[in-house]
């Protein structure tokens, strides 16, 4: 057993534990299940899939919070940018509705981007006030109130719609993750995050444009949450005010349970996929198991620090 | 002025680094009312003596002893208490606060548990007159003062813990000459009045006007105390350096003219370089000599680009043109390759693996559009490690698993990998393993054979003798001597280190 645990790299075992832990989840829950209604839901393919779908949307908005997390930084200005893609997206309409969402992403990106690179902003800083500038901006465009205007047949076909029993958002979600599990294995650009992330210093001596580095990966981030705030105006058919708020905090806590470094530099994409469904098996349990919402939020909160606990237990490798 | 026992003496103390002797079986006393100068080699081991006495690391073995009592200090607080004071020689104080505040730091005059801001400004201005400041107001932030002043603070703060000992590190490399003559009416007043002095300078003629007690360390070694006069400066000079076991460097070519390959006139950037006038020509190792901190790193970083707002001429090949970033300092037409000081910092991404490290320099050179070809990137791994014959188990394991001396190969692998023209090194010798060492002397050569333009600063004076074909040595900001040939010898490198002129060096002054 010992053996096993030491051939286990540092990097899989977070995304080991976190894949027992969605076991436990779906045992646990099936186990209450059995015990009040006499039968299995939890388990069918219906169920299942109800449950990725809802973590497409998260799962999107994680994979460009890696890879800004992997940097060491944080994007708090992801609810906002969600929304105002969805907005702007919805507002536009027609065959440019998608297009101006996800521009919008990309200029929210490449201004967190500059701000942080090359004001040398804290990022947390930065990012948050990004996110009250758009909502302001929102408010502004709306006058307040949620704006009638719904979402255009391409953005609900991807979002809700399905090929083959399967939602077409769980495509988009895949999509999504090979295009940022390929930038950040196999090119440079992924490479040079990762030695930014793990020493920006001797990653600049190394000759890597750190700064085009933080740019890219904050405008990586502003896409995702621009496509995942698409998405979820497409599945509501509607975009409204504080759309995104309920994606920030589970976007990270995804990334840090799948075991990405929160200070940067380690953590496989992998890892943020098995975050995302552990935290919408979680939620989707609680609320199977009828826990009230202080209960759900209390045992929330509780497996995400007891997680972090169990990998700074792993042997570090450091100098 | 000395009384008969010492007020402090270290007996039989040695301290090891991660199995690094930094000093070994030390005997060393010095008493109050004297002003005793420590002399060394960087390296040879002061620091840590004085970080023993201030409390600051424990001895690994060895006794220290206060007034015949037997201590065993574990924090500087406890040092201080028995009455060591140290002023370090990198500025302690926080620029945020106020001058007072800082003097009172540590133990601050409080009124119903709270701080007296009067008292504690009161102290400070009493102080500040003791070492005669008077012009420096004590409400003023520190960051708004000079480093002179600064410095000045610092003796200050030291004098308000009641100091028998004073342990001065650096601590007039900052001042200004105005100063440094109020500093040494002050130390001279303190020895008067009975306190003792430790003083640590790379300066000889201030060791001269000032101490009455010298002590020489060399390797961790406590090799010589006497008094004042009874050595002249050669004999020091020749105890700091003693007789060293040789290393093996490969021999060198023939001295020969080569066109100069990187040309630097006057370059400038802030104060810490001060119009440095430099060639090195294709196939030539130049080495930059001289003592820690005489803006040695600050060239090789300024030539590398990573320095901002660098004034003079740098001319590389046919290209002119100063460097602006280390990307740009890799690629096109200026190839220039750093090995930087730290390899742990600087270096290396060490959680990452060995192949990321290697490659990090060179992406571009493995990829095919936007992807890493992953064959190819593997056989320049394997390239690379078989060229520098670093002792891996797998590319894949992280980097922090080597020792230094391979860890020291990876970043040299890693820019030989950019096929650089220009390679750049700072200390790259500096806490591994001698095997290495002649590995990595060799290699050297072996580039510049090939026609690279090699510069190379160590602060371990053999090797600046046996690898390099010139030699500069710095000071204060700019070069003040080139040797060459025969004339490199230890002698002439350390007097010109120091900056002082001794008959047996041939010397060859370039800038006044």
């Amino acid at each position: 057993m010992a053996s096993l645990i030491a051939r286990i790299k540092p990097d899989d075992f977070p995304i080991l534990v976190a894949s027992g832990f969605i076991l436990v989840i779906l045992l646990a829950g099936t186990g209450y299940t059995l015990a009040t209604l006499g039968t299995m839901p939890l388990l069918t393919p219906n169920y299942l899939l109800t449950q990725l779908q809802t973590g497409a949307f998260l799962g999107i908005v994680a994979a460009g919070m890696m890879t800004v997390i992997l940097l060491g930084h944080i994007d708090l200005s992801v609810p906002w940018t969600m929304t105002a893609a969805a907005m702007m997206a919805s507002t536009i309409g027609g065959p440019a509705a998608i297009p101006t969402g996800l521009a919008i992403g990309l200029c929210v990106g490449l201004v967190n981007g500059l701000g942080v690179a090359y004001l040398r902003i804290p990022s947390m800083i930065f990012t948050l006030g990004v996110d009250s500038v758009m909502r302001g901006l929102m408010v502004a465009h709306t006058g307040g109130f949620a704006p009638q205007d719904t979402a255009t047949d391409l953005m609900r076909y991807l979002a809700a719609d399905k090929i083959l029993g399967i939602p077409v958002a769980i495509f988009v979600w895949a999509a999504v993750s090979i295009v940022i599990a390929a930038i950040l294995s196999r090119t440079a650009f992924g490479k040079s995050i990762y030695a930014t992330g793990n020493r920006e210093a001797a990653a600049y001596l190394s000759g890597i444009r750190t700064r085009w580095v933080i740019v890219g990966a904050f405008v990586i981030s502003g896409l995702c949450a621009a496509s995942a705030g698409i998405l979820l105006a497409g599945y509501s058919n509607k975009a409204y005010q504080g759309m995104g708020n309920a994606y920030l905090l589970p976007a990270i806590a995804a990334v840090v349970i799948g075991g990405t470094h929160i200070l940067g530099g380690r953590g496989r994409f992998i890892g943020t996929v098995v975050g995302v469904i552990l935290i919408v098996l979680l939620n989707s349990v609680l609320s199977i198991m009828q826990m009230p919402e202080a209960g759900r939020q209390i045992i929330y909160g509780t497996v995400i620090i007891t997680m972090l606990l169990v990998y700074g237990r792993t042997a570090r490798v450091t100098s | 002025m000395s009384t008969d026992t010492p007020f402090v003496q270290l007996s039989g103390v040695s301290k090891f680094y991660a199995g690094v002797r930094a000093l070994e079986n030390v005997d060393f006393a010095c008493r109050r009312g004297t002003i005793h100068a420590v002399l060394g080699e960087n390296g040879a081991g002061k620091s840590t003596l004085i970080k023993i006495m201030a409390g600051v690391v424990t001895p690994t073995v060895g006794d220290l002893t206060v007034e015949g009592r037997k201590e065993h200090f574990v924090a500087p607080s406890e040092a201080v208490r028995n009455g060591i004071v140290c002023v370090f020689q990198e500025l302690s104080l926080m620029p945020d606060l106020t001058v007072a505040d800082n003097i009172s730091i540590a133990d601050p005059p409080r009124r119903f548990g709270l701080i007296d801001r009067r008292a504690q400004r009161q102290r400070a201005e009493e102080l500040l007159a003791r070492i005669h400041c008077e012009d420096v107001d004590p409400r003023a932030l520190v960051r708004d003062l000079s480093l002179s002043r600064r410095q000045m603070v610092e003796i200050a703060k030291a004098l308000g813990k009641k100091p028998k000992l004073l342990i001065l590190d650096e601590a007039t490399s900052a001042l200004t000459s105005r100063d440094v003559e109020t500093v040494y009416k002050v130390l001279g007043e303190l020895r008067d009045a009975g306190t003792g002095m430790l003083f640590i300078s790379h300066r000889m003629h201030e060791v001269e006007a000032l101490c009455d007690t010298l002590s020489v360390f060399r390797n961790g070694r406590h090799i010589e105390t006497f008094r004042k006069g009874e050595r002249s400066q050669s004999d020091i000079v020749k105890l700091m350096i003693g007789r060293d076991v040789e290393h093996q460097f490969p021999p060198k070519p023939a001295p020969q003219q080569r066109p100069p390959h990187l040309a630097i006139s006057g370059l400038s950037w802030e104060n810490r370089l001060n119009g440095v006038d430099l060639k090195v020509g294709k196939g030539e190792i130049v080495g930059l000599g001289g003592l820690d901190g005489q803006g040695q790193k600050e060239l090789l970083l300024a030539l590398f680009g990573v320095l901002k707002g660098v004034g003079g001429q740098v001319r590389i090949g046919a290209g002119n043109g100063l460097t602006g970033s280390p990307a740009e300092a890799k690629g096109g037409a200026k190839r220039i390759a750093l090995v930087p000081e730290d390899r742990k910092t600087e270096g290396l991404m060490l959680p990452m693996s060995i192949a990321d490290n290697l490659l990090a320099s060179s992406y571009h050179k493995v990829s095919s559009g936007p992807f890493i070809d992953p064959a190819r990137a593997k056989a320049a791994v394997d390239e690379a490690i078989q060229r520098l014959q670093i002792k891996v188990g797998r590319p894949e394991d992280a980097v922090a698993t080597l020792s230094g001396g391979n860890q020291q190969k990876v970043v040299i692998a890693k820019w030989l990998m950019t096929d650089p023209e220009v390679i750049l090194l700072n200390d790259p010798t500096r806490g591994i393993d001698v095997g290495t060492k002649q590995e990595l002397y060799r290699l050297m050569r072996e580039l510049a054979d090939r026609g690279n333009a090699i510069l190379f600063y160590s602060t371990d004076y053999a090797e600046l003798i046996g690898c390099c074909d010139r030699v500069s040595v710095m000071y204060g900001g700019r070069i003040v001597t080139e040797l060459e040939g025969e004339a490199i010898t230890e002698e002439a490198i350390i007097s010109a280190s120091l900056n002082i002129h001794t008959p047996d060096a041939k010397r060859e002054a370039i800038a006044s």
